[in-house]
């Protein structure tokens, strides 16, 4: 199992002299789970984007493998999965084109016999009857079950999610569960955004209070 | 993956027509409205029309590139795009292309149309389709530059021609003067070669500059 660690010191990030966070730090290693909890407008998803990259912090660092995730030697593009509040689907494509099609975005995604495991996945997340549907058809549940279906084939380690619960329902919360315990099976991180508490299985996880 | 991604812009083209014929019917409504202002005069018609079109030309490259990456913004793809770690570069390159090809080419193929309708001479019809040919790709990757300047901000339909007309102006310099050349019967091969180059010095910087200006917008 390789070894993975991300951490964060002193990070801050504003917007018009507003703090959106402040001094946060943490420190994460295989098979970590964070909960990034609190109420709205506290932060949850720029946190998250911090941590991929998207958006730049004013202040402190973020390390991963003690390399700034700003670097260009930083290999973090190659082992994150970043999955936003939004679904990253297209709506003029059918969900399995869609599938297809950001499949391609991940290197560590296995292309040879990616329709049968596009099938495997439609399978586990009961999407099957979906198949051919325009994703512009589909309710928003099923569009945030096939944007979390990408966890179901990729091979990278660091999972970002920014609010995986909203519109699932509870079989697919379980479902989604089962999945954050396989990547920590394999030694993955897992760092969610989430405002409801949905863990049953998941008791260690360690908690981020953006409130405080 | 060039395939894939080759394959999804033209699904995405023809499952929206309108991406590909509201640009054409835009373009001959404008260009039919000129004889009615300006009157049936046949020698004046043919003096100015491919300045006309030109213009006509860089309106609808305005209109159809403004949104091009509104979509993939408010979906949430360009996050995606940016956190992945395979090179999106290609990805954009390819985009270029097949915007280019679905708005502008249709536009483009009816020029020989239009220039029978407006009593062009052969000389100036051949010019005006090769500087359309060498120009409109560089249209397209400006225009998208701008698109992508300026995703963040709400209600920008009027920002992005003010920031990327000024950059049409050595184009429209360079293929007004082929085109009068032409007309005088003078050569005009290097005012097409100055295009070339432009041509050649902007499609491989751009798709590194959409990143760019991606990664800023996103970031704002």
């Amino acid at each position: 199992m390789d070894n993975i660690e991300v951490k964060v010191v002193l990070a801050s990030s504003f917007i018009d002299s507003q703090f959106i966070f402040k001094d946060l730090s943490m420190h994460l290693k295989n098979r970590d789970i964070l909960f990034v909890t609190g109420k709205n407008g506290c932060g949850k998803t720029t946190f998250i984007k911090s941590l991929c990259g998207i958006h730049r912090i004013e202040s402190g660092s973020i390390l991963f493998n003690k390399i700034s995730i700003y670097k260009q030697n930083c290999d973090l593009k190659n082992n994150i999965v970043y999955i936003g509040h939004k679904n990253s689907l297209h709506n003029d494509l059918t969900v399995s084109e869609n599938l297809k099609y950001l499949s391609e975005f991940d290197s560590s995604i296995y292309k040879k016999n990616l329709s049968q495991e596009i099938c495997k996945l439609l399978d586990f997340f009961n999407l099957q009857k979906y198949k051919n549907y325009m994703v512009s058809k589909i309710s928003e549940g099923n569009k945030k079950k096939v944007s979390l279906s990408r966890l179901f084939l990729t091979k990278k380690k660091i999972w970002l999610l920014d609010e995986p619960l909203s519109f699932l329902d509870d079989d697919t919360k379980n479902l989604l569960e089962e999945l954050i315990l396989r990547n920590r099976d394999f030694g993955g991180i897992t760092i969610a955004s989430t405002h409801t508490n949905f863990l049953h299985k998941i008791k260690d996880a360690i908690f981020l209070d953006m409130n405080t | 993956m060039i395939k894939i991604f080759i394959k999804k812009e033209v699904n995405i083209y023809f499952r929206n027509l309108n991406y590909i014929f509201l640009p054409m019917i835009f373009f001959f409504l404008i260009i039919s409205v000129f004889p009615l202002v300006l009157g049936p005069d046949k020698a004046l018609l043919s003096k100015i029309i491919p300045g006309i079109i030109w213009i006509t030309v860089i309106l609808t490259t305005l209109l159809s590139s403004n949104n091009f990456f509104k979509d993939d913004y408010d979906n949430g793809i360009i996050e995606t795009y940016l956190t992945c770690d395979i090179s999106i570069e290609l990805l954009l390159f390819i985009r270029i292309l097949m915007c280019w090809l679905f708005t502008c080419f249709p536009i483009i193929f009816f020029i020989p149309l239009v220039s029978i309708l407006f009593s062009m001479s052969f000389e100036s019809t051949l010019t005006v389709f090769l500087t359309l040919i060498i120009g409109t790709p560089i249209l397209i990757s400006l225009g998208l530059f701008g698109s992508a300047l300026t995703l963040g901000v709400a209600k920008n339909n009027i920002l992005t021609p003010i920031i990327i007309v000024p950059f049409y102006i050595p184009v429209l310099i360079f293929s007004a003067s082929a085109i009068e050349s032409a007309n005088s019967g003078l050569p005009y091969e290097m005012q097409i070669y100055i295009l070339a180059a432009l041509l050649a010095l902007i499609l491989p910087i751009m798709p590194y500059l959409l990143k760019y200006t991606l990664h800023i917008s996103i970031n704002s």
